[in-house]
Protein backbone atom coordinates (compact mmCIF):
# COMPACT_ATOMS: atom_id res chain seq x y z
CA UNK A 1 0.00 0.00 0.00
CA UNK A 2 2.99 2.25 0.41
CA UNK A 3 3.67 2.23 -3.33
CA UNK A 4 0.88 4.54 -4.37
CA UNK A 5 0.96 5.54 -7.99
CA UNK A 6 0.14 9.01 -9.16
CA UNK A 7 -3.02 7.60 -10.71
CA UNK A 8 -4.15 6.15 -7.35
CA UNK A 9 -3.70 9.48 -5.62
CA UNK A 10 -5.64 11.36 -8.28
CA UNK A 11 -8.41 8.77 -8.26
CA UNK A 12 -8.59 8.99 -4.47
CA UNK A 13 -8.77 12.77 -4.58
CA UNK A 14 -11.53 12.63 -7.17
CA UNK A 15 -13.67 10.28 -5.12
CA UNK A 16 -13.27 12.53 -2.08
CA UNK A 17 -14.33 15.54 -4.10
CA UNK A 18 -17.47 13.81 -5.30
CA UNK A 19 -18.21 12.23 -1.92
CA UNK A 20 -18.38 15.66 -0.22
CA UNK A 21 -21.94 16.43 0.86
CA UNK A 22 -23.92 18.43 -1.63
CA UNK A 23 -26.94 20.60 -0.93
CA UNK A 24 -29.25 19.04 -3.45
CA UNK A 25 -30.45 15.48 -3.57
CA UNK A 26 -32.40 13.59 -6.17
CA UNK A 27 -35.74 12.13 -5.21
CA UNK A 28 -37.42 9.56 -7.41
CA UNK A 29 -40.27 7.18 -6.80
CA UNK A 30 -40.98 8.17 -3.19
CA UNK A 31 -42.05 11.18 -1.21
CA UNK A 32 -39.47 12.47 1.25
CA UNK A 33 -41.94 13.70 3.84
CA UNK A 34 -44.27 12.19 6.39
CA UNK A 35 -47.95 13.11 6.48
CA UNK A 36 -48.75 15.54 9.29
CA UNK A 37 -45.13 16.57 9.86
CA UNK A 38 -45.20 19.56 12.21
CA UNK A 39 -42.64 22.13 13.28
CA UNK A 40 -44.08 23.70 16.41
CA UNK A 41 -42.20 26.60 18.01
CA UNK A 42 -39.41 25.48 20.31
CA UNK A 43 -40.28 26.45 23.87
CA UNK A 44 -37.57 28.24 25.84
CA UNK A 45 -37.35 26.13 28.92
CA UNK A 46 -36.56 27.25 32.43
CA UNK A 47 -33.14 26.63 33.91
CA UNK A 48 -29.73 28.28 33.93
CA UNK A 49 -28.44 30.78 31.38
CA UNK A 50 -27.61 29.20 28.04
CA UNK A 51 -25.41 31.83 26.43
CA UNK A 52 -25.00 34.90 28.64
CA UNK A 53 -22.66 34.93 31.60
CA UNK A 54 -24.01 35.88 35.03
CA UNK A 55 -22.30 39.29 34.72
CA UNK A 56 -23.77 39.95 31.27
CA UNK A 57 -27.20 38.91 32.49
CA UNK A 58 -26.95 41.26 35.48
CA UNK A 59 -26.07 44.19 33.20
CA UNK A 60 -28.83 43.28 30.74
CA UNK A 61 -31.30 42.98 33.62
CA UNK A 62 -30.39 46.54 34.62
CA UNK A 63 -30.69 47.78 31.02
CA UNK A 64 -34.10 46.24 30.29
CA UNK A 65 -35.30 47.43 33.68
CA UNK A 66 -34.57 51.02 32.64
CA UNK A 67 -35.98 50.57 29.11
CA UNK A 68 -39.22 49.13 30.50
CA UNK A 69 -39.36 50.01 34.21
CA UNK A 70 -41.73 48.34 36.60
CA UNK A 71 -44.38 50.88 37.53
CA UNK A 72 -48.05 51.25 38.36
CA UNK A 73 -48.92 49.94 34.89
CA UNK A 74 -47.37 46.54 35.59
CA UNK A 75 -44.17 44.53 35.54
CA UNK A 76 -41.16 45.86 33.64
CA UNK A 77 -38.63 44.23 31.34
CA UNK A 78 -36.73 42.50 34.13
CA UNK A 79 -39.81 40.93 35.74
CA UNK A 80 -41.22 39.99 32.34
CA UNK A 81 -38.10 37.91 31.61
CA UNK A 82 -36.59 39.97 28.77
CA UNK A 83 -33.08 38.87 29.80
CA UNK A 84 -34.04 35.18 29.70
CA UNK A 85 -35.67 35.80 26.32
CA UNK A 86 -32.48 37.38 24.97
CA UNK A 87 -30.38 34.56 26.44
CA UNK A 88 -32.53 31.87 24.81
CA UNK A 89 -32.64 33.72 21.48
CA UNK A 90 -28.86 34.08 21.45
CA UNK A 91 -28.44 30.40 22.31
CA UNK A 92 -30.70 29.43 19.40
CA UNK A 93 -30.50 29.89 15.61
CA UNK A 94 -31.04 33.67 15.87
CA UNK A 95 -27.79 33.97 17.84
CA UNK A 96 -25.67 32.75 14.93
CA UNK A 97 -27.60 34.50 12.12
CA UNK A 98 -28.69 31.07 10.93
CA UNK A 99 -29.99 31.30 7.36
CA UNK A 100 -29.14 34.97 6.91
CA UNK A 101 -26.79 36.28 4.28
CA UNK A 102 -24.07 38.08 6.24
CA UNK A 103 -21.23 38.44 3.77
CA UNK A 104 -20.22 41.68 2.09
CA UNK A 105 -20.16 44.02 0.39
CA UNK A 106 -21.20 46.28 3.26
CA UNK A 107 -22.50 49.77 2.59
CA UNK A 108 -20.65 52.62 4.27
CA UNK A 109 -23.78 54.77 4.43
CA UNK A 110 -26.56 52.18 4.35
CA UNK A 111 -30.21 53.00 3.95
CA UNK A 112 -32.34 52.25 7.00
CA UNK A 113 -33.92 49.39 5.04
CA UNK A 114 -30.61 47.68 4.37
CA UNK A 115 -30.26 46.06 7.78
CA UNK A 116 -27.06 45.41 9.68
CA UNK A 117 -23.96 46.07 7.60
CA UNK A 118 -21.46 43.84 9.36
CA UNK A 119 -20.80 40.11 9.62
CA UNK A 120 -21.22 40.05 13.43
CA UNK A 121 -23.69 37.53 14.78
CA UNK A 122 -26.05 38.62 17.56
CA UNK A 123 -23.95 36.50 19.94
CA UNK A 124 -20.80 38.43 19.01
CA UNK A 125 -22.65 41.74 19.26
CA UNK A 126 -23.75 41.03 22.82
CA UNK A 127 -20.41 39.54 23.93
CA UNK A 128 -18.30 42.38 22.50
CA UNK A 129 -20.86 45.12 23.13
CA UNK A 130 -21.43 44.30 26.79
CA UNK A 131 -17.67 43.92 27.35
CA UNK A 132 -17.14 47.35 25.80
CA UNK A 133 -19.90 48.85 27.95
CA UNK A 134 -18.34 47.28 31.03
CA UNK A 135 -14.92 48.74 30.19
CA UNK A 136 -16.50 52.15 29.60
CA UNK A 137 -18.34 52.08 32.94
CA UNK A 138 -15.27 50.87 34.83
CA UNK A 139 -13.19 53.79 33.60
CA UNK A 140 -15.87 56.51 33.70
CA UNK A 141 -17.80 55.65 36.87
CA UNK A 142 -14.93 54.90 39.26
CA UNK A 143 -14.93 51.14 38.80
CA UNK A 144 -18.69 50.66 38.97
CA UNK A 145 -20.38 48.44 36.38
CA UNK A 146 -23.60 49.44 34.61
CA UNK A 147 -25.79 47.60 37.11
CA UNK A 148 -24.03 49.45 39.94
CA UNK A 149 -25.04 52.90 38.66
CA UNK A 150 -28.03 54.86 39.94
CA UNK A 151 -31.19 54.83 37.86
CA UNK A 152 -30.56 58.42 36.75
CA UNK A 153 -27.00 57.59 35.67
CA UNK A 154 -28.24 54.51 33.82
CA UNK A 155 -30.92 56.53 32.02
CA UNK A 156 -28.41 59.19 30.98
CA UNK A 157 -25.92 56.58 29.73
CA UNK A 158 -28.63 54.67 27.83
CA UNK A 159 -29.70 57.93 26.19
CA UNK A 160 -26.09 58.65 25.22
CA UNK A 161 -25.70 55.14 23.80
CA UNK A 162 -28.87 55.61 21.76
CA UNK A 163 -27.66 58.92 20.35
CA UNK A 164 -24.11 57.67 19.86
CA UNK A 165 -22.95 60.46 22.18
CA UNK A 166 -20.47 58.20 23.95
CA UNK A 167 -17.70 56.11 22.43
CA UNK A 168 -17.34 52.59 23.77
CA UNK A 169 -13.89 51.01 23.45
CA UNK A 170 -14.05 48.74 20.43
CA UNK A 171 -17.81 48.65 19.83
CA UNK A 172 -20.40 50.93 18.27
CA UNK A 173 -22.51 52.38 21.10
CA UNK A 174 -25.58 52.81 18.89
CA UNK A 175 -25.37 49.21 17.67
CA UNK A 176 -25.32 47.90 21.24
CA UNK A 177 -28.30 50.06 22.20
CA UNK A 178 -30.24 49.04 19.10
CA UNK A 179 -29.62 45.34 19.75
CA UNK A 180 -30.69 45.51 23.41
CA UNK A 181 -33.66 47.80 22.68
CA UNK A 182 -34.92 45.67 19.78
CA UNK A 183 -34.54 42.37 21.60
CA UNK A 184 -36.02 43.77 24.83
CA UNK A 185 -39.12 44.87 22.93
CA UNK A 186 -39.32 41.46 21.26
CA UNK A 187 -38.96 39.77 24.63
CA UNK A 188 -41.62 41.95 26.21
CA UNK A 189 -44.19 41.45 23.46
CA UNK A 190 -43.38 38.08 21.86
CA UNK A 191 -45.24 34.97 22.91
CA UNK A 192 -44.26 33.77 26.42
CA UNK A 193 -43.16 30.47 24.86
CA UNK A 194 -39.83 32.17 24.06
CA UNK A 195 -39.03 33.02 27.68
CA UNK A 196 -40.10 36.69 27.89
CA UNK A 197 -43.52 38.36 28.27
CA UNK A 198 -43.95 36.45 31.53
CA UNK A 199 -47.60 35.94 32.47
CA UNK A 200 -48.32 37.82 29.23
CA UNK A 201 -47.43 41.05 31.03
CA UNK A 202 -46.66 42.87 27.78
CA UNK A 203 -49.96 41.83 26.24
CA UNK A 204 -51.93 42.79 29.34
CA UNK A 205 -50.27 46.22 29.25
CA UNK A 206 -51.42 46.99 25.69
CA UNK A 207 -54.62 44.92 25.74
CA UNK A 208 -53.47 42.43 23.10
CA UNK A 209 -55.68 39.31 23.02
CA UNK A 210 -52.88 36.89 22.04
CA UNK A 211 -53.58 33.84 19.91
CA UNK A 212 -57.30 33.36 20.49
CA UNK A 213 -58.74 30.88 18.02
CA UNK A 214 -61.43 33.28 16.85
CA UNK A 215 -63.71 36.06 18.06
CA UNK A 216 -67.14 34.87 16.97
CA UNK A 217 -68.67 35.15 20.45
CA UNK A 218 -67.32 38.70 20.79
CA UNK A 219 -68.53 39.78 17.37
CA UNK A 220 -72.06 38.94 18.42
CA UNK A 221 -71.82 41.66 21.08
CA UNK A 222 -70.66 44.82 19.26
CA UNK A 223 -69.66 48.10 20.90
CA UNK A 224 -68.54 46.47 24.12
CA UNK A 225 -64.98 46.51 25.39
CA UNK A 226 -63.02 43.30 24.89
CA UNK A 227 -62.28 41.95 28.35
CA UNK A 228 -61.12 38.36 27.85
CA UNK A 229 -57.62 37.66 29.18
CA UNK A 230 -54.84 37.02 26.65
CA UNK A 231 -53.98 33.53 25.44
CA UNK A 232 -50.51 32.34 24.45
CA UNK A 233 -49.47 29.59 22.04
CA UNK A 234 -49.33 27.29 25.05
CA UNK A 235 -52.76 28.40 26.22
CA UNK A 236 -53.31 29.99 29.62
CA UNK A 237 -51.89 28.92 32.98
CA UNK A 238 -55.45 28.43 34.23
CA UNK A 239 -56.18 25.94 31.44
CA UNK A 240 -53.02 23.97 32.11
CA UNK A 241 -53.89 23.66 35.80
CA UNK A 242 -57.37 22.48 34.91
CA UNK A 243 -56.09 19.74 32.58
CA UNK A 244 -53.66 18.28 35.11
CA UNK B 1 -17.65 24.02 -11.51
CA UNK B 2 -20.09 23.12 -14.24
CA UNK B 3 -21.77 19.77 -13.84
CA UNK B 4 -23.48 18.20 -16.83
CA UNK B 5 -26.66 16.45 -15.78
CA UNK B 6 -28.47 13.76 -17.75
CA UNK B 7 -30.70 15.13 -20.47
CA UNK B 8 -34.45 15.19 -19.69
CA UNK B 9 -37.50 16.07 -21.75
CA UNK B 10 -38.76 18.61 -19.23
CA UNK B 11 -37.22 20.47 -16.31
CA UNK B 12 -39.64 22.15 -13.92
CA UNK B 13 -38.19 24.87 -11.73
CA UNK B 14 -40.26 25.19 -8.55
CA UNK B 15 -42.53 22.32 -7.59
CA UNK B 16 -45.42 24.27 -6.06
CA UNK B 17 -49.05 23.91 -7.03
CA UNK B 18 -48.52 24.94 -10.65
CA UNK B 19 -45.30 23.04 -11.12
CA UNK B 20 -46.71 19.90 -9.50
CA UNK B 21 -49.74 19.79 -11.75
CA UNK B 22 -47.62 20.45 -14.84
CA UNK B 23 -45.16 17.74 -13.77
CA UNK B 24 -47.95 15.23 -13.24
CA UNK B 25 -49.61 16.00 -16.57
CA UNK B 26 -46.33 15.83 -18.49
CA UNK B 27 -45.23 12.62 -16.78
CA UNK B 28 -48.61 11.05 -17.55
CA UNK B 29 -48.14 12.08 -21.16
CA UNK B 30 -45.00 9.95 -21.19
CA UNK B 31 -42.33 12.64 -20.92
CA UNK B 32 -39.25 12.27 -18.74
CA UNK B 33 -39.65 15.02 -16.13
CA UNK B 34 -37.28 16.34 -13.49
CA UNK B 35 -38.35 19.04 -11.01
CA UNK B 36 -36.07 21.38 -9.10
CA UNK B 37 -37.37 22.59 -5.75
CA UNK B 38 -35.48 24.15 -2.85
CA UNK B 39 -38.17 24.41 -0.23
CA UNK B 40 -39.51 21.84 2.21
CA UNK B 41 -42.95 20.30 2.07
CA UNK B 42 -45.64 22.71 3.27
CA UNK B 43 -48.83 21.59 4.87
CA UNK B 44 -51.67 23.96 5.75
CA UNK B 45 -52.66 22.19 8.94
CA UNK B 46 -49.16 22.22 10.42
CA UNK B 47 -47.19 25.02 8.75
CA UNK B 48 -50.05 27.50 8.83
CA UNK B 49 -51.67 26.22 12.00
CA UNK B 50 -54.15 28.67 13.45
CA UNK B 51 -52.70 28.14 16.92
CA UNK B 52 -49.16 29.13 15.94
CA UNK B 53 -49.62 31.27 12.80
CA UNK B 54 -50.15 34.53 14.78
CA UNK B 55 -46.60 34.14 16.18
CA UNK B 56 -45.26 37.53 15.12
CA UNK B 57 -41.73 36.91 16.37
CA UNK B 58 -41.33 33.67 14.45
CA UNK B 59 -43.00 34.67 11.20
CA UNK B 60 -43.22 38.47 11.08
CA UNK B 61 -39.78 39.27 12.49
CA UNK B 62 -37.59 36.19 12.08
CA UNK B 63 -39.30 35.28 8.74
CA UNK B 64 -39.49 31.58 9.54
CA UNK B 65 -41.78 30.74 6.60
CA UNK B 66 -39.50 32.25 4.01
CA UNK B 67 -36.67 30.26 2.53
CA UNK B 68 -33.30 31.55 3.57
CA UNK B 69 -30.67 32.84 1.16
CA UNK B 70 -28.06 30.77 2.98
CA UNK B 71 -28.54 27.07 3.62
CA UNK B 72 -26.87 24.88 6.17
CA UNK B 73 -24.15 22.69 4.72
Amino acid sequence: MLEKTRRDVLAGAASVAFASPTLARTITGEEPWQPGEAHPPLAAGPGPLQFLTEREAAVLDAMVDRLIPTDELGPGGREAGCTIFIDRQLAGPYGVNDGLYTQGPFAEHPLPTQGPQNPLTPREQYRHGLAALDAYCQSNFAGRAFDGLSAAEQDRLLGDLQKGAVTLPGFDAKALFTAVHTNAMEGFFADPIYGGNRDMAGWRLVGFPGTRYDYRDVMDRPNQPYTLPPVSIQGRPAWQKASR
Amino acid sequence: MTERLPRKDVVIVGLGWTGSIMALELARAGLDVVAIERGPWRDTATDFNIGTAPDELRYGIRHDTLLRPRRKR
